[in-house]
């Protein structure tokens, strides 16, 4: 088998895998073994991205205005607010390091009022995390989920549990969008990547501590 | 978020939200679309790759939510019921529009049919831990329409080809040919996008 015939049949391999001959070509041969690996690679990293978005508010109020215009339902029955909690595009250009640094404050407020919790509570003490010898941003914060995780646990394990897995989804979601950053600082695209991160971060805290001072 | 699934703001279970929703319970269903808009809003964007499209798709699949949310009958997950019938509306969508969904004559850049891509840069030149979200999300936005779609349904949103090929009228085998070719596209895509990088610094 050649390179040309592999390739042929790589949708099949890469769905169901490849019969001895397509392994062993695929064994033998590095361009078509890194193509595979490639084509792995992108599917896996696809099953991990996040719906990051929110849609701008006026979605939400064309929404109640079309079905107040259907006579489904009267616009004084749904909320006044809205869904508010998203920036309009001309907000978001409006982002800045600054903006960043404050949402990540959020995120390290919200920390705070957690460890206050915890030291007010002596029955978590002997829940605390171990100590952190590396002082970097990211460690810390890990450090922190892990608390928060731990705390989380100690009212129901299945919570804690999904606390965990969408903490660690939007931690790997703020280091890449950080690397896009520091790849290029003038990003705007990669600034409002980061700025959903650490969002969606301070969400998960708000979320976990509201549950936590219950 | 997984744990958003668990209540909405009022304090209701989703299958609460729902039941009311069903009676015609505005702040219920005001409470299903905060709780569901982020995903079909993402869902709509990264199958049209139009901000405004998106806006006005994911408008419309939540008027049709209201409309037909009495017909839920709970034999799957409501997020599954939901983002079923998101997709449908932008394939509607789509094809009122006239955009190929899945374009029978994109061929495949030569290399790709003569051999293993050999261009950029070295031997070692693998992909695998080199790319981030960011990147593979723009890479996604510039896929053409047909391969983005089918990539997006399978490799983000979990659809199987019996699905695709279902929802969008064409083989299981084209919608295979697609994903793949989609694939390939992001692997020179991303590529690329490295090599200019590495050239920047």
């Amino acid at each position: 088998m050649n390179c040309k015939q592999f390739q042929e049949v790589l949708p099949h391999i890469i769905e169901s895998g490849g019969n001895p001959d397509q392994e062993a070509h695929l064994q033998s041969c590095r361009e078509c073994g890194e193509l595979v690996r490639d084509l792995r690679y992108i599917a896996d990293q696809a099953r991990l991205l996040l719906p990051m978005h929110d849609p701008n508010p006026r979605v939400w109020n064309n929404i109640q205005k079309s079905l107040a215009r259907e006579g489904l339902v009267p616009e004084d029955r749904m909320s006044r607010q809205g869904h508010t909690m998203t920036n309009s595009p001309a907000q978001k250009k409006s982002w800045t390091p600054l903006g960043l640094i404050l949402a990540a404050t959020a995120v390290l407020a919200l920390s705070l009022l957690l460890v206050n919790y915890r030291s007010t509570n002596p029955a978590n003490q002997e829940n605390l995390a171990p100590p952190v010898p590396d002082n970097s941003p990211a460690t810390a914060a890990n450090a922190d989920d892990h608390v928060l995780v731990s705390q989380l646990a100690q009212q129901d394990a299945d919570v804690a549990g999904a606390y965990q897995a969408s903490l660690e989804e939007v931690s790997s979601y703020i280091s890449d969008a950080q690397k896009a950053v520091n790849d290029d600082p003038d990003d705007s695209a990669a600034q409002e990547h980061l700025r959903d991160a650490y969002q969606q971060k301070a969400v998960l805290y708000q979320m976990a501590t509201a549950l936590l001072l219950e | 978020m997984t744990l958003a699934k668990k209540t909405i703001a009022s304090g209701l279970s989703e299958a609460e939200a729902i039941d009311l929703a069903k009676a015609g319970d505005a702040p219920a269903f005001e409470g299903l679309y905060g709780l569901h808009k982020r995903r079909v809003y993402s869902l709509c964007l990264r199958m049209t790759g139009n901000t405004a499209e998106a806006e006005d798709l994911t408008q419309e699949a939540f008027l049709q939510l209201y409309r037909k949310i009495s017909t839920f009958r709970g034999e799957s997950a409501f997020s599954t019921w939901l983002h079923r019938l998101a997709v449908n509306v932008v394939l509607m969508h789509l094809r009122k529009k006239g955009l190929p969904e899945v374009s029978l004559d994109e061929a495949l850049e030569p290399q790709h049919e003569d051999g293993p891509k050999k261009d950029i840069g070295a031997r070692d030149n693998v992909l695998a831990g080199s790319i981030d979200r960011v990147n593979l999300e723009r890479a996604i936005e510039s896929l053409p329409p047909g391969y983005r779609i089918i990539f997006v349904l399978h490799d983000i949103e979990g659809y199987e080809h019996n699905e695709i090929a279902e929802m969008m009228g064409c083989s299981i085998g084209n919608s295979k040919s697609q994903l793949h070719k989609a694939r390939m596209k992001l692997r020179d895509l991303l590529k690329l996008s490295r090599a200019e990088k590495a050239s920047r610094r």
